[in-house]
């Protein structure tokens, strides 16, 4: 561990030992700000009966099916716009029209349309994702040197070549870009979904302790839901160095 | 004869100010087998536009280009590029058999073959490296065994040592010889260096400035290694110096 790293551990530490003692100490009214150990004793209990696991379960459902389906279509929608000017002309107003939408907006919308279960909370998320995705990987075909593809017509490649072997991987590090602010805008999403008509999920249990005025367990809906996002980003960072190699990293 | 340029003309058409401005005119132009063939000119003078037509990535506006003789399963030509153009994905060996890969040559053959390149251009043990792990000379090694790996009758130089350092120049320039002696490849290189036009060619086509024709045609006849300082060189470079003065003149009076 180097100097820096001691400076940040010792931050962390120092704050949460403070906020320990100032509230055992009664200087804190525990109502509005409980003290660490308690949260992570209340977060062991819910792990224990099996309602902080069920609650993580239903969520990562709903965040996963909507990434995995938004990306899909981003990535597919992305290139084809990229590569093929026809399909960006066709795509480009949709994009202008929708993309500064909040898409929370939509979710009225769609359960309106799809009915209060999980298709419009799924949707809602997908459509989030979809539009962050889509736009980073338009941005990286666009950002492929021309030369590159003169290059790859050069040696004798077609046009379905070049695509799957020249705008695909040019556009990975963008894609990749699209899918970690899709990752953090599919759990803002979740979040919000599961506020309104549902009756589990992370969501749902940390908007519930709100309602009760139960302070500890929205600290711990706020902790897992920290947590979930910090796992998203590792597991997002680890893809793309599996997938992307030749990318230069600074460290 | 390989390749043949008859009367050939290429505009480009600005769509902004709907102007159509000639890049190069008339230019009637033989290919032979075996020569390296030096494109000079000073800059914007159409040269590399010319090497793209030879290489069909663009059609020429006038004129037509003829390719007399039958070429077999190899490619007719295959381009080097000024900015090395390597797919930054794809490693050393995986540059060099992109144009088998593409042209559905099987894995073990196209590999093999990707070897016997690198070992021919000096890049032996870099095999596994991605481009931005190689210096800029290494770099143009790469373009040139991924230009060959299709077994081209004609390889097109677009200016491929202009990005590089002075030392390196010189090395990639005899390098650039004995690959050319070696395969027995016919090269056909743009440039705008008068040294390097004097060095390597045994054919010096110079052309005028925008839009570009030929303006002359010096057959180079001196026995290699050639040198700089030498006095038939050194006639020779004076000689195509006062040419191409003339034309850098005109570019930059019009």
């Amino acid at each position: 561990m180097t100097a820096s790293h001691w400076r940040q551990l010792a931050s962390v530490a120092g704050l949460l030992l403070a906020w320990q003692i100032l509230v055992q100490a009664g200087r804190i009214n525990p109502l509005f700000l409980p003290a660490p150990l308690s949260v992570l004793g209340a977060m062991w209990e819910m792990t224990r009966s099996g309602e902080l696991p069920w609650a993580v379960l239903v969520s990562l459902n709903r965040v996963v099916q909507g990434f995995v389906y938004g990306s899909l279509a981003g990535v597919l929608l992305g290139l084809l716009a990229g590569a093929i000017r026809w399909v960006e002309d066709l795509l480009d107003p949709w994009v202008a029209a929708v993309y500064p939408i909040p898409k929370s907006a939509l979710f009225p919308l769609f359960m309106l349309w799809f009915g209060l279960g999980n298709p419009s909370k799924i949707l809602t998320i997908a459509v989030g994702v979809l539009f962050l995705v889509l736009v980073n990987t338009m941005a990286g075909v666009h950002a492929i040197n021309p030369v590159l593809l003169k290059a790859a017509r050069d040696l004798g490649a077609s046009r379905a070549q070049i695509f799957v072997k020249v705008i695909l991987p040019g556009a990975l590090p963008s894609i990749f870009t699209g899918l970690r602010l899709g990752a953090g805008m599919a759990l803002i999403l979740v979040f919000i979904t599961e506020i309104e008509a549902t009756k589990a999920g992370l969501g749902f249990l940390l908007w519930e302790a709100f309602q009760l005025m139960d302070t500890r367990h929205v600290f711990v809906g706020v902790v897992t839901f920290g947590l979930l996002g910090v796992a998203t980003t590792w597991l997002l960072q680890w893809l793309e160095r599996v997938t992307c190699p030749w990318i230069q990293r600074s460290n | 004869m390989l390749l043949a340029l008859r009367d050939v003309g290429k505009a480009w058409h600005i769509a902004r100010t709907g102007e159509r401005v000639p890049a190069v005119e008339a230019i009637t132009l033989d290919v032979a087998a075996g020569e390296f063939l030096i494109l000079l000119g000073p800059s914007g003078c159409g040269k590399s536009t010319l090497l793209q037509i030879m290489a069909g990535l663009e059609l020429p506006s006038s004129g037509a280009i003829e390719f007399p003789t039958p070429t077999g399963s190899g490619k007719l030509t295959s381009m080097v590029f000024q900015e090395y153009a390597l797919f930054p994905w794809r490693t050393v060996l995986a540059n060099v058999g992109f144009g088998p890969e593409v042209r559905g040559v099987p894995r073990r053959e196209r590999e093999e073959r990707a070897r016997r390149l690198i070992e021919l251009v000096n890049l032996r043990g870099a095999e596994t490296r991605y481009p931005h792990e190689l210096s800029g000379g290494m770099r143009q090694r790469v373009a040139l065994a991924r230009a060959l790996a299709n077994d081209p009758q004609i390889l097109l130089f677009d200016e491929p040592l202009a990005a590089l350092d002075a030392q390196t120049r010189r090395v990639m320039q005899d390098e650039l010889l004995r690959i050319w002696a070696e395969t027995g490849k016919t090269f056909v290189y743009v440039t705008h260096s008068l040294q390097e036009a004097v060095l390597l060619g045994t054919r010096i086509v110079l052309m005028t400035a925008g839009p570009g024709r030929i303006k002359q045609v010096e057959e180079v006849t001196l026995p290699r290694p050639r040198h700089l300082t030498g006095r038939a060189e050194a006639a020779l470079l004076d000689r195509l110096d006062a040419l191409l003065g003339e034309e850098v003149q005109r570019a930059m009076a019009s």
